[in-house]
């Protein structure tokens, strides 16, 4: 059994294709129709991931969000058809940890589901060096490294490598870095967060258009890879 | 001279009624000089009248005061040069008075003529603005231009969005109609001319009526004016009423214009509401079948090789069409008006991100990405223009081998950005260069042919242009973007 999936989702066709993919990847699936099934069946079956669709009836997608919260360590990826950006981005910044666009395939939802509960065995192992491919960064020794070559960062830049690797392969959105980083006096000025982006990479010598750590999340912000 | 008899008469009565007030006043005290009472009376004479009274009270005043004053007292006789220069003096008097006081009242005329157009037009432009409805303005001008004496009729036609409307006045023959349009068209004026405010006329045929047109900023004035050579002061309010004629169009098609603009916002959020609805219910069957058949497809199933081939078939047709129905999603938004959300974006990390997008199925292709490092930032939306990119991408893609090379680039040209794609694939016949951007065409079997169109229209939402050329290895996709106004940050 490799992780409990709550699937929330109105539409039982969807329930029951999703029951029967993920089932053949050894997760234990529980599907429901509503937000209020939903918050119930979190607080009892205690899943590890809930997959929630934005679009559900009565207690929509954001409202469900915001009750799960403080019922339920559990991981959510939204899903939703056609989101717009700014929905990603309130689902992020409501805690979300990954959205993803209807369709897609049972592939990628497995993989999905299987970088959440990466994080999350991450998170109490304390490991307080975060690594991604070449990319060393040593959290107790505020050390940043490629192929064992040390980079030296300004403390903004580090600040902003920090939060993105607290949070390794979960979209950050501009918003979240913005007030981690630099202070609720900030949001907004989403060019910041791009030029501090722009000059790390410059620093890791990586290559923007085809960047190997800190990854682009068009329309909501930034996600480094793990 | 005499027709108008009360002046003539003042004039013979007041000298009459001072002759008595110098006799009474000579009967106490001898005083001399009292004829200067008869200048005062022959001094307002012409200032009130005119010459003529004037005239009449210093002959009255001469005779009397020569008869009853000028020794021989109780004769006409004069004796000497001193009694005739006082007459001469009474008869100047009389004369140069009489003409000041003409000009005076010719020049006072004029002012009042003048303040009362003035003080007309003044009023008709504060009711004028003042009216809600511009039409009713309108009326109102109309009707106080036709009052103009060389004025025979008056006309306002409104050239709104390339439709003509006439709205005041006599209605326009067609063949008026069209040369309304015309004037309007070429902005020149017919027959008419205006010229340091005044109204002149051009070609005036002294025995019939002209109609000319005069061009606004938003319709057409059509004035019939039958005078030969019309008074200049009506011409002049004649113009000043065309110039408030031109104001209240233009206010009237401002109007028509805020009134189309709500028309189209209701629209636009109407076709909004419908395409969010419509992409729901058309992009959910295809999310359960996508959900449905990749899980059977997945080895843990169960299915044999036949059966898994076939379920991987449906699956990519059915994420066919799911991006079918994107596009046609897309294209139909960007049609109803998308807002672009730009901001200052690296060309770089757009391509970048596109790039990782389409990982899969650019593994086995050599991307090579030509862009310097030191490339200014642009101002787009970044999900419109990643869209842009992943589209020619897709369609590099489609066309190059899977061993072949997809190039993209991107370098500054004056304040543009110049971005291109090129693939390996066969050139593109010249007739069809131009029509790869229309909806619906395409070379692919396996395209929806909204891909480039979809490019076409996003990229000139934002100002650019986009063309495909022949290059030798294959055709090459260039458009430009608009460059960031900001500086880099230090």
């Amino acid at each position: 059994m490799s992780g409990r999936v709550l699937v929330v989702d109105d539409e039982v066709e969807m329930q029951r294709a999703l029951r029967a993919g993920l089932g053949y990847h050894d997760f234990d699936v529980h599907a429901v129709g509503s937000g209020e099934e939903a918050v119930r069946e979190a607080a009892s079956w205690r899943p590890d991931v809930i997959l929630l669709d934005l679009g559900l009836p009565g207690m929509d997608g954001f409202a469900t969000l915001k009750a799960l919260r403080p019922t339920t360590r559990a991981g959510v990826i939204v899903v939703s058809v056609m989101p717009g950006e700014k929905d990603k981005v309130r689902a992020l910044d409501a805690g979300a940890d990954d959205y993803l666009v209807k369709p897609f395939g049972t592939e990628e939802l497995v993989a999905r589901i299987r970088a959440v509960l990466r994080r999350q065995a991450d998170v109490p192992s304390g490991e307080p060096v975060v690594r991604c491919g070449d990319l060393e960064i040593d959290l107790a020794r505020r050390t940043v490294s490629v192929k064992q070559r040390v980079v030296r960062l300004t403390p903004t830049e580090y600040e902003l490598l920090r939060y993105l690797a607290l949070h390794a392969g979960k979209p950050v959105t501009h918003t979240t870095l913005l007030r981690q980083v630099w202070g609720d006096y900030a949001v907004g000025d989403k060019y910041n967060t791009r030029y501090v982006v722009a000059q790390i990479r410059k620093k890791l010598g990586d290559d923007p258009a085809n960047p190997q750590y800190i990854i682009n999340e068009p329309g909501v912000g930034y996600r480094l890879d793990a | 001279m005499l027709k108008r008899p009360i002046p003539y008469a003042v004039a013979i009565g007041g000298s009459i009624a001072i002759t008595a007030v110098i006799g009474l006043i000579t009967s106490r005290a001898a005083i001399s000089g009292l004829s200067a009472f008869y200048l005062l009376l022959v001094l307002w004479l012409g200032a009130r009248w005119g010459r003529g009274p004037a005239l009449a009270g210093s002959l009255a005043a001469f005779l009397l005061y020569d008869y009853f004053f000028v020794p021989p007292v109780g004769t006409f006789s004069v004796r000497g040069p001193a009694e005739l220069l006082e007459l001469a003096v009474l008869l100047a008097v009389a004369l140069v008075t009489s003409q000041l006081a003409a000009s005076l009242r010719r020049a006072h005329a004029i002012a009042e003529a003048v303040a009362s157009d003035s003080r007309a037009l003044y009023e008709l432009a504060i009711a004028a603005l003042r009216t809600p409805q511009v039409t009713a303005a309108l009326a109102m001008l109309s009707g106080r231009a036709a009052q103009l004496a060389c004025v025979g009729r008056f006309a306002l036609v409104a050239m709104d969005f390339g439709q003509v409307t006439p709205l005041e006045g006599a209605p326009l023959s067609a063949d008026e109609e069209r040369q309304a349009v015309w004037c309007y068209e070429n902005g020149r004026p017919v027959g008419i001319a205006i010229a340091d405010g005044a109204i002149k006329l051009v070609r005036t045929h002294p025995e019939s009526e002209t109609t000319a047109f005069l061009p606004l900023a938003s319709g057409v004035a059509v004035i019939g004016i039958h005078a030969a050579t019309p008074d200049p002061a009506e011409l002049r309010m004649l113009a000043a009423l065309v110039g408030l004629a031109d104001l209240l169009l233009d206010r009237r098609r401002a109007s028509l214009e805020a009134e189309r603009a709500r028309g189209f916002e209701a629209s636009d959020r109407l076709k909004a509401a419908i395409l969010s609805s419509l992409s729901h219910e058309l992009k959910s069957p295809i999310a359960s079948l996508r959900a449905g058949l990749t899980a059977l497809s997945s080895p843990q199933a169960g299915l044999q090789t036949e059966q898994r081939e076939l379920t991987v078939d449906m699956d990519r047709q059915a994420a066919r069409l799911d991006r079918m129905v994107g596009d046609m999603l897309a294209l139909s938004r960007l049609e109803a008006g998308v807002e672009l959300e730009t901001e200052p974006h690296s060309y770089a990390d757009l391509v970048g991100a596109s790039l990782r997008q389409l990982r899969a199925e650019l593994k086995t292709r050599d991307v090579q990405v030509h862009i310097g490092p030191d490339l200014p930032p642009v101002e787009v939306d970044e999900l419109q223009v990643g869209r842009v990119i992943t589209n020619l991408l897709e369609n590099a893609i489609e066309w190059t081998p899977p061993a072949g090379v997809v190039e993209l680039g991107a370098a500054a040209r004056a304040d543009q950005l110049e971005a291109w794609v090129e693939n390996e694939g066969p050139p593109i016949a010249p007739a069809d260069l131009e029509r790869v951007f229309d909806t619906f065409w395409t070379r692919r079997a396996q395209g929806s042919g909204l891909g480039l169109a979809i490019c076409k229209r996003v990229v000139e939402a934002h100002g650019g242009s986009i063309r495909v050329e022949n290059r030798r290895r294959g055709p090459r996709f260039i458009f430009t973007l608009p460059m960031a106004r900001v500086a880099a940050q230090k």
